[in-house]
């Protein structure tokens, strides 16, 4: 059977060889008789012929599996297309389900997300810190360095295939496998290592905990003001640390705009996809365009161009959608909400691209943007502050409490929803002060001062005033929870991992638990990391000699040398790894394949396995399709941030 | 930061030798501490193959006991021999090779071809397909993941292996073509040109003068070719379907079955380890490809 098949894929390849053949010779002639119609000499034209009859293949590989698929994905992400059924268009329905984790799919869509956001968080740091230690180890010129550097390397073609992973698997089952065993053998030995150890499962076990009951949706509390206020934090304290330099000024204006992307592309996601959208976000959108207009009026004209036009576009695109939908009724009075702003920002975008670019003009348009502006805040801060949001600040600036009923379980939910929604304000507050510190730069000095002083101040203390309250707030809970009987709710693992200390017997569970699977795939990446190391070692062969002798004369300590020489000298390399490492975390697929058991599967899947695993088993096109342009849409944003970015904050060589 | 430095490399010339040597008569010490840490460090990397290795040797009975001891007690060769009898087994194995020396000579001959067009030919319009061509480097390969299987149902090419092995015809993989145009860059353009006037055409030129001189990066990117398809779990998967046509990973992979008590680990090393053997060869022998290959390209190919 076997035989036969293979019998048919060589006649296969057979016709695809001439397909190919005959089809790059055509694509050849074809573009010889369109160079003669742009009347080329004679040996252009021969040179034209075989430069695309040579590339023919690539050419038509790329139209068949490349370009074509890609439209048809594009399609079918917007129907509920499952194989050997019909095809229905669905719109925006697939998108706004997995964006919104609703229905089964978004919420193991919502899971891998995490995942992968772990990975990002936890593995992509150990695996560069390992990779980095590598490669300095690995840059010496002493006898053997070649056969190190091959050992060292040589996890990265094993750990592709399923035999090392399972190898893996073997050594670290929880019960007799070798890591375990070994692990034990050494704290029985060193009683101060076995210390150690315990104290690394019970940290492992309560963070893994906390970020399972993160992962279930778990309410959070106040503690979901911590992240925002805690990122403000760093970056002020980066700031206002010694001189003021140009740096400082880029570092602000990064953080502002970093902050701002990712809240910008939270709100928009989930703004659009709900249903009904709020028209609220059309007259946001169209703020940000007219706004980015007018940033780059007098600097790029043609990126002028490209926004104005893409506005239009969308401006298009989305009333089309609005048209289109089913339960939209025209006559009712609810479309005008819809109709009006989109008309208002095709409008304005439309004035913009009138005339030249006169002061009185790009005046009138800012005040368009400012009216926008107020437009948004009106419609959406009634339904931020109505229930006492301000209150909040004051409270966690005085180390208060806002929780007033403490035994009841469906207020403590209600006053803390279970996501994020509202601690936007607090990312938008960092925003802010980041812009102002920015802006103030070194022409008012003394405000600049102010600001950054006044910020800092604030923002720790809402760090430390909503993690005091956090703490509150887990109590109560937990009281109410044991009250209630219903052990296995809001962070029931994390309270369970901090409960005692463990004992001599309890070791990591690995693959059989889901506080462990996580680290145990971070763990084989650690060992697999050689492609970061190989990098860092070509970024470390260009560090001239020079300038470590002259640190050196200046009287510098190897880890003085080690913070301002290598590493500003290789952070290109470095930045390039953090950027391929997270987008390696959303496409792992074959560990996770090996390493799964039908208790961690879903603590372990990423993106691509769970495209795998739902799309390939139950033949859900659409819904594939959906997903697979999130991550797409994903992967590709890394990588223009990697191009974009690594030219103005990382050091290069010129 | 170059200038300061330069200064002092013309000012301190005797500052400077003083501490080399004085590095250097610092150095017995700390070269025993490296090669200390490179050995420790060589032991972690190499332990999962030893283990796999080691595992492949024991009884069931040493498997299933929690132990510390690398090697078996007594070498049990019949676990390859079991291995070496199963159909099955063999069945994956030479799938497996088919499926890659398939792809090997496709995907090699059609990339060589395009890279030469996009190196060795000046033809209107290289510059536009070829940034096309980089453009698509940036694209996750989920982007047609799904139509493609769509694409290929349609053709009824689910089960059968065409689709793991054809569309590598279509110069797959627009890393490999980067990497040999790079490479095929570096050749003089006098020898096209001799042939040329010679009056060879470009096919001759490809295949006479441009494949010899391009065999190192030719070797690269066959390596690339041979690590990625032989370790290859996804495609097969998504494709193949059916146990006749299962290639040698599957197989591995599908050899731990949870439901046997106790887990017979020593079978599925065995067959791990005769699947690691032709990668573990191909990498002793290639490994100054694969190094010099990820650090032109910097991806894993």
């Amino acid at each position: 059977m076997a035989s036969e098949a293979r019998g048919f894929t060589l006649e296969w390849a057979l016709y695809t060889v001439i397909f190919i053949v005959v089809s790059s010779v055509i694509l050849g002639y074809l573009a010889q008789s369109i160079a003669r119609v742009f009347k080329l000499s004679k040996a252009e034209q021969r040179k034209v012929f075989w430069g695309f009859t040579f590339a023919g293949p690539w050419i038509v590989g790329f139209l068949i599996f490349v370009l074509g698929p890609a439209l048809a994905s594009f399609y079918y992400s917007f129907t509920d297309y499952k194989l050997g059924e019909e095809i229905k268009w669905i719109g925006l329905d697939n998108y706004r389900r997995l964006l919104l984790s609703e229905g089964r799919q978004g919420r193991q869509f919502n899971t891998s997300m995490l995942n992968s956001f772990y990975y990002a968080l936890l593995g992509v740091p150990l695996q560069i810190s390992a990779a980095l230690a590598m490669a300095i180890l690995l840059n010496k010129d002493i006898r053997g360095i070649r056969i190190f550097r091959m050992i060292f390397y040589m996890p990265v073609i094993l750990a592709g295939g399923p035999a090392i992973l399972l190898a893996w698997r073997y050594m670290l089952a929880s019960n007799g496998g070798f890591v375990n065993e070994a692990m034990r053998k050494l704290a029985d030995t060193f009683f101060v290592f076995d210390y150690l150890y315990r104290l690394f499962i019970y940290l492992m076990e309560a963070f893994n905990g906390f970020y399972i009951g993160i992962m279930r949706g778990d309410p959070l509390g106040p503690l979901k003001y911590t992240m925002p206020a805690f990122i403000a934090t760093l970056l002020l304290l980066a700031l206002a640390r010694g001189e003021w330099s140009k740096g400082k000024r880029v570092l602000a204006w990064r953080g502002a705009q970093l902050i701002g992307i990712a809240i910008s592309f939270w709100l928009v996601a989930k703004g659009l996809t709900r249903q009904p959208i709020n028209p609220a976000w059309i007259w946001a959108g169209g703020g940000v365009a007219l706004a980015s207009i007018l940033a780059l009026a007098y600097h790029n004209r043609r990126e002028v161009l490209y926004v104005q036009i893409a506005t239009l576009i969308s401006v298009v695109a989305v009333a089309g959608l609005a048209l289109d939908h089913a339960d939209f009724e025209l006559a009712g009075s609810e479309a005008w909400r819809y109709l009006i702003p989109l008309a208002a920002v095709g409008a304005a975008v439309g004035a913009s691209l009138a005339g030249r670019w006169t002061r009185p003009k790009v005046a009138a348009l800012w005040a368009v943007t400012g009216l926008f502006g107020l437009i948004v805040l009106a419609s959406l801060a009634p339904d931020q502050f109505d229930r006492g949001r301000l209150e909040i600040l004051t409270r966690y600036l005085t180390f208060g409490s806002t929780i007033k009923h403490k035994a009841d379980l469906d207020y403590l939910q209600t006053t803390y929803p279970a996501w994020l929604a509202s601690a936007v304000w607090f990312y938008g507050l960092a925003v802010a002060s980041l812009l102002g510190v920015a802006l103030l730069d070194t022409h008012y000095p003394r405000a600049r001062r102010a600001v950054v002083t006044g910020a800092l101040v604030f923002f720790a203390l809402i760090t430390a005033g909503s993690l005091l309250d956090g703490w509150r707030y887990f109590d109560a809970f937990l009281d109410v929870a044991r009250a209630a009987g219903k052990p296995n709710y809001h962070f029931a693992l994390f309270h369970e991992a901090v409960a005692e200390f463990p004992d001599k017997t309890r070791v990591p569970l690995w693959m059989n638990s889901e506080l462990w699977s996580k680290p145990s795939l971070i763990l084989i990446t650690m060992w697999s990391s050689g492609t970061g190391m190989l990098i860092f070692l070509a970024a470390l062969k260009g560090v001239p000699r020079a300038l470590y002798e002259a640190a050196e004369v200046d009287g510098a300590s190897a880890i003085q040398r080690f913070f301002r020489i290598t590493l500003p000298m290789i952070s290109p390399a470095m930045f390039y790894n953090v950027v391929i490492g997270m987008i390696a975390a959303l496409q792992t697929f074959e560990s996770i394949y090996i390493l799964q058991t039908p208790l961690t599967r879903d603590s372990l899947s990423s993106a691509a396995f769970l495209l795998y695993s739902r799309t390939f088993t139950e033949l859900r096109i659409g819904e594939g399709a959906a997903m697979s342009w999130i991550l797409v849409a994903i992967i590709l944003t890394l990588t223009i941030l990697q191009f974009r970015y690594s030219r103005s904050w990382v050091h290069y060589e010129s | 930061m170059a200038s300061p430095t330069q200064a002092r490399n013309t000012a301190d010339l005797g500052r400077q030798d003083f501490i080399r040597l004085a590095r250097r008569s610092a150095r017995p010490l700390r070269k025993v501490l490296l090669y200390t840490v490179l050995v420790l460090g060589s032991l972690f990397f190499l332990f999962p193959l030893a283990w796999m290795a080691g595992t492949s040797l024991k009884t069931i009975d040493e498997v299933g006991r929690s132990q510390l001891n690398l090697l078996p007690a007594d070498p049990q060769w019949i676990n390859y021999d079991k291995l070496l009898h199963e159909e099955a087994f063999y069945r994956a194995y030479i799938n497996s090779t088919f499926i890659v020396t398939l792809v090997l000579i496709g995907t090699v001959t059609s990339v060589s071809l395009v890279a030469f067009s996009f190196s060795r030919l000046e033809w209107k319009g290289r510059n536009v397909v070829f940034a096309m061509m980089m453009s698509t480097l940036m694209l996750p390969y989920q982007a047609t993941l799904v139509p493609q299987y769509v694409m290929f149902n349609k053709l009824s090419w689910i089960r059968t292996f065409n689709p793991i092995t054809l569309p590598g015809f279509f110069a797959g993989g627009a890393a490999l073509i980067f990497l040999l145009r790079q490479f095929m860059m570096s050749i003089p353009k006098e020898l096209d040109e001799a042939a040329m006037i010679d009056g060879a055409n470009p096919l001759q030129i490809w295949w006479l003068i441009i494949m010899p001189l391009s065999r190192p990066a030719v070797a690269t990117i066959s390596v690339f070719l041979f690590v990625g398809q032989w370790n290859n779990l996804m495609m097969p998967l998504i494709y193949l379907q059916k146990p006749a046509l299962y290639t040698l990973p599957i197989y591995v992979a599908q050899k731990l079955n949870l439901q046997e008590v106790p887990l017979p680990w020593q079978d599925v090393m065995a067959a791990s380890v005769l699947f690691v053997i032709p990668v573990l060869v191909v990498f002793l022998f290639a490994q100054r490809y694969f190094i010099e290959g990820i650090t032109t390209t910097g991806s894993k190919g």
